[in-house]
């Protein structure tokens, strides 16, 4: 039932009683007024009947008045006489107007008017004789007929009267009794009526009520199932999860979130998130952007900034990756905001060893080389030593004295090489990526010229950008080679180098394009080439050597693609790789294995 | 030794210029005679055209490499011993197998010469040959 519904029960349930009330008043006010007709007709029966009585004693009272003159003979006695028989008249009058609606008793009071005017002639011939003759009993006796006449005339009157008034009075109790039974009745039957129907309007709104509390309550109790649903849920959750309110005060924490951060769930509840969220950036270790507020004025799901620590309350650290999100009520307004994170520390360690790895991998491969190239000149100096100790002849001495210089000088220049594999500035210095290209093709030259493969070189100045040279000999020692395995026996490797100007979305910057003569890549490989544990060489590829490029590339503001070549004359792949004069890159943005050893062995001191 | 006084002609094959020069005066000094060539194919025709004792011959090398030229000498005169030299450990087993010594770039002169003369001796049919050949 809606309050609609409700409304018009509570309106019926007042309007109607009054209308039936109202209705039982019209109806009994009808009732009286047909009981005071009545009673108005019994008031004419009295009024009548008093008037005949009096017109009656009038007579009477003439009539003794003439008896006491005929037996006193004294006139005086006439007295009472004469002043009835003044008012008689006028005494005849009045009942005339009274019963004038009523022929029957028009009729009688003719009668007795014409009795008494009888009587009156023998009063007039009485009057007329000597009073000496007075007792003439016939003529008494003629009077007291006449007398008897009127009073008969009279008495029918009255008797006729009090028949009407009897048959006025019982109609009047009737209808008064019947009045009395009307109004009971519909008295009765207003009030049961009023009594049903309220108890139905009654009833129907109680059931209604039960039904609308029956109703709320599953409501209730389907949510609280939703609620310990979400909640059990939420705390299955392999991941943290904290959500807070508008204010950012916490209001939930599962239990992996409890672990991380330190804080039991009850303890949590109400605090300030950066109390309990306590994150740091991990190499600067400033203060992160509380997520709260980075939701707030972004008012869209945001992710950390990379490298942040999370501080938990006992001081334990854990490298975090997470993200925050609005949480919209139905109108679509902020109502809190949920935070999800996790522990990512194991992750980070086993990413930093693999890149770690993959710089080791390198020098593997370039292994093979670099023996050649170091012991070929040992060799050289260890033979000439031999001469030289037998030799007198100084010039032959001098000769070979120098030829041991300049093997030694290649040695070194060598073993230099293979350490810039390693050595890094701690921030980005210019590098010429012609020298670093070169210094590259000087350790893969045996294997260069073993597998007799032509190196074309196109450099056009300038070739200088800004960034690591370790890195960047990784990046373009990973191609080279890739590129001269791909290229095979009597193959071609063509190295263009140019300087691009800047563009709408990217900035003034270096492309190097590396192409081979091999096969190119097969179509399935191209999707995965820059997944990590992806190679296409079997046992004899980490599968980390693009993926591992690709971050540095990236880290420095560059972008590596790799495509089949569309030359005619080289048909096998091209690795293009465009780094950003000025790079983006920073010493606290390194994501390689120098930073992340130092962490990595610190870390791992921490876990002994 | 006779070998010295024989002058056995020596075959040195590799392509590192300045330590080929230098392996040959060593040799020289020896007492061997040497022959140089600067890639297989060249070393090969020496090997065909001149009565060759011993072959020194490095693994790594552009066009044609160390196990090629082997197997190809192989072919033409089985008899004349083979020393592979190179700056690579893992050489493949086939090749190993095939030559005669095999000595590592870098274990220096002394045990070079050292194993040429062993190589000269343990063929002494081909020594015989070669004594022959010089002698005559």
């Amino acid at each position: 039932m809606n309050l609609r519904e409700f409304n018009r029960i509570l309106r019926q349930t007042l309007f109607l009683p009054v209308l039936l009330l109202l209705v039982l008043a019209g109806f009994i006010i009808w009732q009286i007024t047909r009981s005071s007709v009545e009673l108005s007709a019994l008031e004419h029966s009295n009024d009548v009947t008093e008037e005949v009585l009096r017109l009656e004693k009038l007579i009477i009272d003439q009539e003794t008045g003439l008896r006491g003159y005929q037996l006193t003979g004294d006139s005086a006695m006439l007295e009472p006489y004469r002043a009835a028989a003044s008012r008689i008249p006028m005494q005849f009058t009045v009942a005339h107007g009274l019963v004038s609606d009523n022929p029957g008793q028009m009729g009688r009071l003719a009668n007795l008017q014409d009795r008494y005017q009888l009587w009156m002639g023998f009063a007039q011939g009485v009057l007329n004789k000597d009073p000496a003759v007075f007792d003439d009993p016939q003529m008494n006796q003629r009077g007291k007929h006449l007398m008897e006449d009127v009073r008969a005339a009279a008495n029918a009157m009255l008797q006729s009267e009090a028949r009407l008034r009897k048959q006025r009075s019982s109609a009047a109790l009737g209808i008064e009794r019947r009045e009395l039974i009307a109004v009971l009745v519909s008295s009765l039957v207003v009030g049961l009526f009023l009594g049903i129907f309220t108890r139905n309007r009654l009833r129907r709104v109680s059931r209604t009520y039960d039904a609308t509390l029956h109703e709320v309550e599953l409501q209730a109790e389907e949510i609280y199932e939703r609620r310990q649903w979400l909640q059990t849920t939420l705390e299955s959750i392999g991941d943290a999860v904290i959500a807070c309110d508008n204010e950012g005060r916490v209001v939930f924490t599962n239990s992996v979130a409890e672990t991380l951060t330190g804080w039991t769930a009850q303890e949590a509840l109400g605090r300030p998130l950066h109390e309990v969220f306590h994150i740091v950036n991990e190499e600067t270790r400033e203060e992160a952007e509380n997520p709260v507020d980075k939701v707030r004025r972004l008012q869209t799901v945001v992710g950390l900034a990379n490298h942040t620590a999370l501080i938990s309350r006992q001081g334990k650290e854990y490298v975090i990756d997470d993200s925050a999100a609005p949480i919209r009520g139905q109108g679509g307004e902020m109502t809190g905001i949920v935070l999800v994170f996790r522990d990512v520390t194991d992750a980070r360690r086993t990413e930093a060893a693999l890149i770690a790895g993959e710089k080791l991998a390198v020098a593997g491969r370039l292994a093979a080389s670099i023996a050649h190239e170091i012991h070929n000149p040992l060799d050289s100096v260890a033979n000439l030593h031999f001469l030289l100790a037998d030799e007198g002849d100084p010039e032959r001495r001098a000769e070979y004295l120098r030829m041991a210089q300049q093997e030694l000088d290649r040695t070194m220049q060598i073993s230099r090489t293979l350490l810039s594999l390693y050595r890094e500035p701690k921030a980005p210095v210019p590098v010429d990526l012609r020298e670093l290209a070169e210094s590259v093709l000087l350790l893969l030259e045996r294997r260069l010229v073993q597998q007799n493969i032509q190196v074309e070189r196109e450099y056009n100045e300038p070739c200088v950008v800004e960034g690591f040279p370790a890195e960047l000999r990784q990046v373009f020692t990973n191609i080279l080679i890739n590129a001269l395995e791909a290229a095979g026996n009597n193959g071609r490797i063509r190295i263009r180098i140019d300087y691009v100007p800047a563009e709408e979305f990217r900035g003034a910057g270096v492309m190097v394009e590396v192409t081979d003569s091999g096969p190119g890549i097969p179509q399935q490989a191209e999707q995965n080439l820059f997944q990590p544990f992806f190679t296409t060489k079997g046992e004899d590829g980490t599968g980390l050597g693009l993926w591992v490029s690709k971050g540095i590339v990236q880290k420095h503001g560059g972008t590596i693609r790799i495509a089949n070549s569309h030359d005619e004359e080289l048909r096998g792949a091209c690795v293009r790789v465009y780094l950003p004069a000025r790079t983006l890159a920073s010493a606290s943005t390194r994501a390689t294995a120098h930073v992340s050893q130092e962490r990595l062995t610190s870390t791992a001191r921490e876990s002994v | 030794m006779g070998t010295v006084a024989a002058n056995p002609l020596i075959l040195c094959v590799d392509d590192e210029a300045l330590g080929l020069q230098i392996r040959k005066a060593v040799l020289e000094r020896a007492g061997y005679r040497v022959l140089t060539a600067l890639d297989g194919s060249t070393g090969l025709n020496l090997f065909v055209d001149q009565p060759v004792a011993g072959v020194i011959l490095d693994y790594f090398m552009p066009g044609m490499d160390g196990g090629q030229v082997a197997a190809a000498m192989r072919r033409e005169r089985p008899d004349v011993p083979i020393l592979l030299l190179s700056a690579y450990i893992n050489l493949p087993p086939e090749v190993v197998q095939m030559v005669d010594f095999t000595v590592l770039k870098g274990e220096g002169p002394v045990e070079l010469l050292a194993r040429v003369r062993q190589m000269l001796v343990n063929r002494p049919g081909h020594i015989d040959r070669g004594a022959l050949g010089e002698s005559a």
